[in-house]
């Protein structure tokens, strides 16, 4: 454990002293400023709207969690997409370039404690741009009262899905030694792993695979969009959460096997 | 102290190093000589632990590598051909992680920090940032990482290639430096690869020479030019013997060289 916080802190650190960490902080703050005034802009006009048409049944509906904090979160998915990877990019193909490796396999660690403390900053720096987000959610809560509650299960969701493409870039992060690479490996997995309930959908509609079939609810629970969904909507169901615990636990042990394939070869 | 016990490495068919066996006691620097491609990156990168051996194992200050290998790993202090560095850290702030990943007690780090950099006269560029060194103190920088945990056993992988004149000379008194015991500190063992000939001679008691991935020679630097006999000429005589290539080379080593 002691290896581990001593990489995690190293990795940490020096992300902040490249300009990545700073180009991601600030690309992040304005996209989810953007998008934080898009959707208050929104629920304002929609608030508007109902008032002017006197939709009672709507008004009644209309709450914050639903149609602000929600459609606000909803979006975050894709902006992780994009940031995520990365951070993580360079998490082990630049030990690959720098020759640092060799001084991380000869030196008295696991490789377990190697992959546990890429990912242990990885998920610290996630952390902090959920963190972030939460203190958009706290704005609202200044001027209204949505559901706490509701409103942690939104983020809770938004942070298992960093967690788990954080997981899926120290895994793209380990087969290369170009970080661009990593970054562009990375970005169609995460795409297809979201998609796979896509997939499921189609092969119904097409009876390709039926819809109630075992293989699609198999494809629908490694999809990551549903349960993202339901989280997004409160429900913290387990099926997600060990949607996501399978999914980072897998490319943890993947990111494992590739960082020792080098002493295979 | 380190022993090797029949290293072998396979690609495949190919043989990158075949049944490689040595000794080196407390207090020895070994030259590790060979012409380029012969298997000394190879064989050294399997007795740090980097790659395994398919065949053989090696014994680092009493611990085996593969029975345990964290135990092999933490008496060995390794400097690869490339420096393994971090351009955008510190010089102090590197050697506190080193320290930290190679077990070094933390009631213990700074100092070891400290005597590391006095050793390998970086005190005075300690809050550098690596990035912005020349190369010399760069590979000054790899030596104080290998060092810093104050290992038994020293293995540095051509440490004075990339050097201009005076730099060569500076690293190579380190190195005698750091062979030599101090007061109330034991002697370390030092295993030195390179092809510079008068490298070896200036700094190593005993020779171990590798050619195609076999052991051809292992002596000590007292009997090798014990009558006027040069290290050149022992060189060409051992590692143009094997390849075919010139029959004549026992006897006309020299201008086999050329």
């Amino acid at each position: 454990m002691r290896h581990v916080t001593a990489i995690a802190s190293r990795e940490l650190r020096s992300l902040f002293v490249s300009p990545v960490a700073y180009v991601v902080l600030s690309l992040f703050a304005v996209l989810a400023g953007f998008l934080f005034l898009a959707s208050v802009l929104s629920f304002d006009a929609n608030l508007a709207q109902a008032q002017q048409f006197q939709a009672f049944d709507f008004l009644r509906q209309l709450n914050l969690n639903d149609h602000l904090i929600a459609p606000f979160l909803q979006v975050m998915w894709i902006v992780f997409l994009i940031l995520v990877p990365a951070v993580t990019m360079s998490l082990f193909a630049s030990e690959k370039a720098n020759g640092t490796e060799e001084l991380l396999l000869t030196s008295p660690l696991t490789i377990w404690e190697l992959v546990l403390g890429k990912y242990l900053a990885a998920a610290g720096f996630v952390t902090l741009l959920v963190g972030m987000l939460g203190l958009f959610c706290g704005i609202i809560f200044l001027y209204g009262e949505p559901e706490p509650l509701k409103t942690l299960s939104g983020l809770l969701g938004v942070w298992l899905v960093g967690l788990s493409y954080a997981a899926i870039g120290v895994f793209t992060s380990s087969l290369t030694r170009n970080q661009l690479v990593a970054f562009f490996i990375a970005l169609p997995l995460i795409l297809m792993l979201w998609l796979l309930s896509v997939f499921a959908d189609l092969g119904g509609a097409t009876g390709a695979v039926g819809s109630e079939s075992g293989l699609s609810a198999l494809l629908r629970w490694l999809s990551t969009s549903d349960h993202f969904q339901q989280l997004i909507e409160g429900l913290v169901d387990t099926r997600a959460l060990a949607h996501f615990a399978f999914m980072i636990g897998t490319f943890l042990v993947l990111t494992k096997a590739s960082v020792e394939s080098v002493r295979w070869r | 102290m380190i022993e090797a016990l029949g290293v072998t490495k396979r690609y495949g068919d190919l043989v990158a190093v075949n049944d490689v066996s040595f000794k080196a006691e407390a207090g020895e620097v070994v030259g590790f000589l060979g012409p380029n491609g012969a298997g000394k990156t190879t064989t050294m990168r399997m007795l740090t632990g980097f790659l395994p051996a398919t065949d053989g194992t090696a014994v680092v200050d009493g611990h085996d590598i593969f029975d345990e290998p964290l135990a092999a790993r933490r008496a060995i202090g390794y400097l690869p051909e490339t420096p393994p560095l971090y351009p955008e850290m510190d010089v102090s702030g590197y050697l506190k992680y080193v320290a930290r990943i190679k077990d070094v007690p933390r009631s213990g780090r700074k100092q070891a920090v400290e005597r590391a950099l006095e050793r390998c006269g970086l005190s005075h560029v300690a809050r550098r940032v690596i990035g912005s060194l020349s190369k010399g103190y760069r590979q000054r920088v790899g030596l104080a990482q290998a060092i810093v945990h104050d290992p038994p056993v020293l293995i540095l992988d051509e440490p004075t290639v990339g050097l201009d004149p005076n730099q060569i000379l500076e690293i190579r008194e380190l190195i005698r430096d750091l062979a030599a015991p101090r007061e109330g500190e034991p002697s370390h063992t030092v295993i030195l690869s390179t092809h510079i000939l008068p490298e070896v001679e200036a700094i190593c008691r005993r020779v171990i020479m590798i050619h195609d991935g076999q052991k051809v020679l292992d002596d000590s630097m007292e009997n090798l030019t014990r009558d006027g006999g040069r290290l050149e000429d022992v060189f060409a005589r051992f590692t143009l013997r094997e390849t075919g290539a010139d029959a004549a080379a026992p006897e006309g080593g020299e201008e086999a060289v050329q």
